[in-house]
């Protein structure tokens, strides 16, 4: 069989992952990019965050840039603010919060104030300020930064008095130091001037008319400007009612963006954007953060030890768990819409293929996030997608595909036990199963057939999980028939699954009755010659059992009988992390699949028992003591890392010896008629490559029909090669006593065709 | 005008094709792949038109020509 070679890349056709909707809501569930608790409750938007982990790396200049950014009068604000981020700090849950305005009043006492911006070009439109109160001097300075030219007039005599009178409740020195700032302003003022009688003559004269609450009411009394804009329509006035420092300077921010779209004749309510303090959809653990106490900031050892206590609250639940995304260094939400643009493209280059292709569809983050963002759906979705749209490359599936093609084809056993025609129970033990562990599957079988009564037939195959995973979803459907028309012909037993995707993915049919054998062996006991291994051991759960207790608690009272001591690791039952099987990534991203092991290795340095073969596999293949529990339920061993040929010599050996012990079937081997010796070196080279031995035997055997083949001169070594459905395969050889001996191996998949 | 060739290699008379018992020659080739053509110049009997790609070829340059198209 030949799986079709994607479509041509001249072949323009899209099909959306989504509609508009359906991405936004999916997007909606990551909460990564969502302000820290303490930068949404401020109503002016200081990045407190980041501001504090400036002060924790003992750079007060950057941390009093970020606070100088959201006012003009950071000593005043400083002084009184209400700073209802502290209330909202995270630490209060556990202890008590940072003291955020002790660190902002540090950045002030340690940080050099920031430089000047650059020589911004001064507006046209004009702006009168009357009267003042805090209100009025907050925005004299906004509207100073925004580069309006700004005159105030007021009774005051100077910039000390002018301050005073503005915020008499405040320090002496913060308001010698703040009167300091303002003279430093380009800002006008016309002292000893009442704002009220002078408003009428001189209003004409401004294009931006401000006062401060109570001077406006004097003027127009009972006026009632809107909040939200600080702006009485009816009067062109920027003006209203604020309270507290904090109140006074948002007020003024408010304030100044209204004074911008005034100059633009613009309504001040169009257009704003988010304004004041947010709620956050955040979510942070605070799983190992220990209590702690305020330090007083007496000194700038004691603002970074103090801001060393922030935790950066921000949410990383499934990149902490997840190698994959940690390998992208993308959150879903980003990957999420990335992917969706890659799909989204009708020409040219799709560069999130590879991501696409890498995730392991294990599902933990679905689980690690606290609002269930299933990246493993999404990645799911876009693979049939572009198997849809002919998008879908063939080459990082293809190895695997076929080998479900051979599970399910050459390998493919299905009879009912002996003397039953019907059989109450057909045990599935999984293509990785009988690939790996041989030994194992045929122990399991008798034992099953021995113990339970009503007939155990067995089918040696596979899922269908490999092209549900690659997204061939016609494929999939074609093999879930397949199986059913066996078990049909079973009689529909009851099946017995030696693999938790198994389990999983036989159970999405409805007809089907589907347990694990490790609940049949929990029913009818242990076998006597079960293997003890009184040790301690941790235990991988499967992908293919994540949000199925039942199963992971099953797996573990079997080891606990054994005398496993089984240890608590991190991320273990649903949040357990994929081995790097699943999803095909071993096929499609050995770099990613490798971290993904590592991950699920770094947990613990103890044995790893298993209950999919799988995981098993390549947690040996790491120098792991690796396990299998049907291998300590049979005192059995699998196969010790067997390679590509190896796994494929295994499943057609075990249906020959099952065929033959128990059926009285005679398989007669083919017999080549001719020898093929591999050098070690060969043989290395074939496994990374992925060429199979089977592939060597086609190739040669077609060189015996066409003669076809060149001699390398130098190395005098004989070279001949095969297309064997979409790939091209080249040995390179010598010539033994009956046969050959192969040196080398390489494929490659483009055709290579003569022209004239 | 020239022909245009991705890739050229001149056998030097270094490989020799069994069956026709002739040493292979610089011949015009062509990869295909996904719809698309690469023009190249590689060792080719002359008498039979066995090309020979080399292993170099093979996991170089052929495999990341191949890797682009497949995500283009």
């Amino acid at each position: 069989m030949i799986i079709e070679e994607r479509a041509s890349t001249h072949v323009y056709r899209q099909k959306r992952m989504f509609t508009k909707e359906e991405l936004e809501a999916i997007e909606h569930l990551c909460v990564h990019e969502q302000p820290p608790y303490c930068n949404a409750a401020c109503p002016l938007k200081l990045d407190t965050k980041a501001m504090v982990a400036a002060i924790a790396t003992g750079d007060f200049d950057r941390a009093l840039a970020l606070y100088d950014k959201i006012t003009p009068f950071p000593h005043i604000l400083c002084a009184a603010c209400e700073a209802p981020c502290e209330r909202k700090c995270k630490l209060c849950e556990v202890g008590e919060g940072v003291s955020i305005r002790a660190l902002e009043n540090a950045a002030l006492r340690f940080g050099a104030s920031p430089k000047k911006r650059g020589l911004l070009r001064k507006k046209t439109k004009k702006a009168a300020i009357f009267g003042g109160d805090l209100f009025t001097l907050f925005l004299a300075g906004e509207l100073c930064r925004k580069m309006y030219p700004v005159t105030v007039f007021c009774r005051e005599d100077g910039y000390d008095a002018f301050v005073r009178s503005c915020a008499p409740e405040l320090p002496e020195e913060v308001l010698l130091s703040s009167a300091k700032a303002l003279s430093n302003m380009d800002i006008s003022f016309v002292w000893n001037t009442d704002p009220i009688a002078v408003f009428s003559e001189k209003a004409g004269e401004f294009d931006l008319l401000c006062a401060d609450f109570a001077t406006a009411e004097a003027m127009f009394p009972g006026l009632d400007p809107d909040e939200a804009v600080m702006v009485c329509r009816e009067h062109k006035l920027i003006t209203g009612k604020t309270e507290g420092v904090l109140g006074a300077a948002f007020g003024a921010k408010k304030a100044a963006l209204s004074a911008d779209r005034l100059a633009q004749n613009l309504d001040p309510a169009n257009t704003r954007g988010e304004e004041g303090s947010v709620e956050t959809r955040l979510y942070t653990s605070l799983e190992g953060v220990s209590p702690s106490v305020r330090i007083p900031c007496t000194d700038a050892e004691s603002a970074i030890a103090e801001a060393s206590r922030c935790i950066q609250c921000r949410c990383e639940e499934c990149i902490k768990g997840c190698a994959y995304l940690q390998h992208y260094k993308k959150f879903p939400r980003i990957l999420t819409r990335e992917i969706y643009n890659n799909v989204s493209i009708i020409m040219g280059d799709h560069m999130m293929n590879k991501p696409i292709n890498a995730c392991s569809l294990c599902g933990q983050c679905s689980v690690l996030c606290p609002n269930g963002y299933d990246m493993a759906k999404v990645c799911h979705i876009a693979r049939e997608n572009m198997v849809t749209t002919g998008k879908m490359p063939l080459a990082p599936h293809e190895f695997a595909l076929m080998d479900m093609v051979f599970s399910n084809d050459e390998a493919f056993l299905c009879r009912p036990q002996p003397g039953h025609d019907r059989c109450k129970y057909v045990f599935f033990p999984g293509c990785q199963a009988t690939a790996i562990a041989p030994a194992t599957v045929r122990a399991a079988y008798l034992d099953l057939c021995t113990r339970l009564e009503g007939g155990v037939a067995l089918m040696l195959g596979c899922c269908g999980a490999i092209c549900d995973w690659a997204g061939r979803y016609e494929m999939y459907a074609d093999t879930m028939v397949f199986l059913d028309r066996q078990l049909e012909a079973l009689g529909h037993p009851t099946v017995i699954a030696g693999c938790p995707t198994c389990k999983r993915n036989l159970s999405k049919s409805e007809d089907l009755q589907v347990q694990g054998i490790w609940e049949v062996l929990e029913d009818i006991g242990l076998p006597e010659k079960a293997k003890r291994l009184n040790k301690p051991v941790a235990v991988h759960d499967a992908c293919g059992a994540r949000g199925d207790a039942e199963t992971q608690a099953s797996i573990r009272r079997i080891a606990q009988s054994l005398g496993c001591q089984v240890t608590q690791t991190p991320y273990e039952g649903d949040k357990s992390p994929c081995c790097g099987y699943g999803g095909l990534t071993q096929f499609t991203n050995r770099e990613v699949a490798q971290e993904m092991t590592d991950k699920c290795l770094e947990r613990s340095d103890l044995p790893y028992l298993s209950y999919c073969m799988a995981c098993r596999d390549r947690f040996a293949r790491e120098g792991r003591e690796s396990m299998h529990l049907l291998e300590l339920v049979y005192g059995t061993s699998a196969d010790h890392c067997p390679d590509i040929s190896a796994k494929r010599f295994n499943r057609l050996s075990l249906k020959k010896q099952l065929l033959e012990e128990i059926w009285n079937e005679e398989v007669t081997p083919m017999d080549l008629g001719f020898t093929i010796e591999y050098t070690p070196e060969a043989e290395a080279m074939m496994d990374d490559r992925m060429i199979l031995k089977t592939d060597v035997v086609r190739v040669l055997q077609t060189l015996r029909e066409t003669g076809e083949a060149i001699r390398d001169e130098e190395t005098g070594l004989l070279l001949t090669r095969a297309r064997l459905g979409n790939v091209t395969f080249w040995v390179k050889y010598e010539e033994v006593d009956g046969g050959y001996r192969v040196h080398r191996a390489y494929s490659h998949r483009m055709n290579i065709v003569n022209r004239l | 005008m020239a022909d245009k060739n991705y890739y050229t290699i001149d056998p030097e008379g270094k490989l020799t094709c069994m069956k026709c018992g002739v040493k292979l020659q610089k011949g015009k080739a062509k990869f295909m792949y996904l719809d698309n053509g690469f023009p190249v110049e590689l060792p080719v009997c002359p008498k039979c038109g066995f090309i020979y790609v080399p292993e170099e070829l093979a996991l170089g340059k052929v495999l990341s020509v191949e890797k682009a198209l497949e995500d283009k």
